[in-house]
């Protein structure tokens, strides 16, 4: 008479084992990084709700920035405001820029280039509906849109990097057509 | 024939999965050994399940609780019908566990045609589980198990057999010890959480404070990949299960995202937007690109791959709108899988290669979809329903999962690959998207 015996013993050890370790998550980068990784600038944390970099502006960064006088300094200030308070549009599932989006970018290439020592990222984002997964890619495309724009324009490559956040940081919340076309969208933000 | 008191050898229960063949149980697809549960107008079997009987003393309640849960398992299959226990005449306490010791003319009175009998011991933290699946018509046992281990881990034990009963009666092994990875979204962070599949026992895997999406699984069991904000820029990572370790694994300029592990290699296809724009490449488990797999002008992303690891479902929007398409990897053939609609995402393969699951935009509604993967045979899932996104499938071909809004805020719900018995999982504070279905060989932590 064989007992059809589910052995448990083997099997439930691995979970002794689980809890005999001190299981907390620890980030261990692999020595052998097999790819460039990309660099940040200055801000500590992503932000798309417009508050952007220009909030404190230390002695150090006005003199990367170039900008020694009071005045300069002030207009740099009024100038950042507006520069990151324009978003730049699109239509539903789509990444191409209309003219109104294009004349938005030409007041940006304007800041970019009377102020080439200021760097900025061009953030893209799309309305909660659909996928996760594609809306990432069409956010990555609505800021490349814009970059290949700015850059045609003579903007310093330099100056600009780019995030894709798809749908996961709305800046509007509700569930309606005036809502979803204000997270269509790139905004743009200075790093300093 | 039948051995008094023992455990039935694994060449009697086969001799007994053979006796399926010649039962006559009327009008029940139980003529056929396997049963097609896809059919929409299969008929359930009836089965009763009593609680279990204890043997000594102590934790009398796990007599409720056991035969609950192997109830819930049988009722999820979309198989069974599990009779009412009030209608049953007899104390399960008192009742017997074998084919000697029981009587079966009193269950065939009650309704039943199948009897699931389960009967425990438990000694300090240690549990002898028995478990035994009769045909009540024959007043034959089909498949009889005994479990043995700490007593906290009696769910496993009856979720493998309830995978015990679905392979004699179907031939395929049922899916019920395997659990569903997904993101739990509550304030500002998304984090990767493992759950049952039937909902219980959720489990936090990340605590990266940021926003982490699309969790894939290794087809070991042992790692979820996943994409997140948490260095700031979309990268991928990967989180090993049995430590509690992650590392990165593809930080590319540009998006990292959608990771989908080879099966049978250590490999993954991900979407990697370095060289201009979204397409799909294969990477080795260290993140150092192999090749491009798919290369074009628009967005390719979301990459599924066919269980024998040589094709990939995805998507593209290089007609000017997204759709599924599929890709044979040695040959680098491409070819457009869906032609109605203007927007059609999230490709999901059936453990099986029957199928492909897929998210479909229709009504201003996103739904549900099922396409063979030759292009024919469309199949809609859900329908008026809220928005119904992102399915994966079982490892047994079953069950879908996916997230609804049909009650409110995004949870995860899943219902049986013909699209009926549709039941929500998850019940979390927040929002839950984005599930990933686990192997079956599985790490618990």
């Amino acid at each position: 008479m064989r007992r059809d015996l589910f052995n448990g013993t083997r099997f439930f050890l691995v979970v002794l084992l689980i809890f005999a370790v001190n299981a907390c998550a620890k980030k261990t980068i692999p020595t052998k990084q097999e790819f460039p990784t990309e660099s940040t600038i200055g801000t500590t944390e992503p932000t798309s709700t417009g508050a952007g970099g220009i909030g404190g502006i230390n002695d150090g960064q006005w003199r990367e920035l170039g900008l020694n006088s009071a005045a300069e300094r002030q207009e740099f200030m009024k100038r950042a405001q507006t520069f990151e308070n324009d978003d730049v549009y699109f239509a539903y599932d789509a990444y191409v820029l209309s003219d109104e989006a294009r004349s938005v970018l030409n007041k940006k290439v304007e800041f970019l280039k009377r102020y080439p020592k200021a760097k900025v990222t061009i953030e893209g984002h799309s309305d909660q509906r659909g996928t996760n997964e594609y809306n990432l890619a069409l956010g990555e495309r609505r800021a490349t849109s814009a970059y290949h724009y700015l850059l045609n324009s003579g903007v310093q490559a330099a100056q600009l990097s780019m995030i894709s956040y798809g749908e996961e940081r709305p800046l509007a919340t509700g569930q309606d057509e005036a809502s979803w076309a204000k997270n269509r969208r790139d905004h743009f933000v200075l790093n300093l | 024939m039948f051995m008094h008191r023992s455990r039935f050898p694994i060449f009697l229960l086969l001799g007994l999965g053979l006796l399926c063949l010649v039962w006559t149980v009327p009008a029940r697809a139980a003529e056929r050994v396997y049963i097609d549960i896809t059919q929409p107008f299969f008929q359930r079997l009836p089965v009763a399940i009593p609680d279990f009987k204890y043997l000594t003393s102590n934790q009398t309640q796990l007599s409720r609780e056991m035969a609950t849960t192997l109830t819930k398992d049988l009722d999820f299959s979309g198989l069974f019908r599990p009779l009412d226990p009030a209608g049953f005449l007899e104390d399960p306490q008192k009742t017997g566990l074998t084919v000697t010791d029981l009587n079966f003319p009193v269950w065939r009175r009650t309704g039943a045609d199948f009897l699931a009998r389960g009967g425990y011991e438990v000694a300090d933290n240690h549990i002898k589980l028995q478990m035994r699946f009769f045909d009540v018509v024959t007043s034959r046992m089909i498949v009889g198990k005994m479990y043995e281990g700490n007593v906290r881990d009696w769910p496993t034990m009856v979720h493998r057999f309830a995978d015990e009963i679905l392979l004699a009666l179907t031939g395929e092994a049922g899916a019920f010890g395997t659990r569903i990875a997904f993101v739990q979204a509550s304030g500002n962070s998304k984090e990767i959480y493992v759950v049952d599949f039937d909902g219980s026992h959720p489990v936090q895997i990340t605590s990266d404070n940021s926003i982490n999406l699309s969790p894939s699984w290794s087809p070991d069991g042992r790692k979820i990949a996943y994409m997140s904000y948490r260095e700031k820029f979309p990268k991928i990572f990967t989180a090993n299960l049995q430590d509690g370790t992650s590392r990165l694994l593809c930080g590319y300029p540009g998006l990292n995202a959608t990771p989908a592990w080879r099966p049978g290699r250590d490999e993954l296809a991900v979407t990697l937007s370095k060289d201009g724009n979204p397409d799909i490449y294969l990477v080795s488990s260290s993140g150092a690109v192999i090749q491009k797999l798919v290369n074009g002008p628009g967005n390719d992303t979301s990459p599924s791959w066919s269980p024998d690891g040589r094709k990939l479902a995805y998507v593209s929007d290089e007609s000017g709108s997204p759709q599924v398409y599929v890709l044979d990897v040695g040959s680098g053939q491409k070819r457009r899988l869906t032609f109605s609609g203007s927007y059609n995402t999230s490709p999901s393969w059936s453990p099986k290669g029957d199928w492909i699951a897929y998210c479909g935009r229709g009504d201003g509604r996103l739904d549900l979809y099922l396409t063979r993967p030759d292009g024919g045979g469309t199949r809609q899932l859900t329908r008026g329903e809220g928005n119904n996104e992102d399915p994966t499938w079982s490892p047994d071909g079953r069950m879908i999962a996916f997230s609804s809004t049909r009650e409110g805020a995004s949870a995860i719900w899943v219902m049986l690959a013909s699209g009926g018995g549709a039941r929500r999982i998850t019940r979390l504070p927040g929002a839950q998207q984005l599930p990933d279905w686990s192997p079956r060989s599985q790490v618990s932590e």
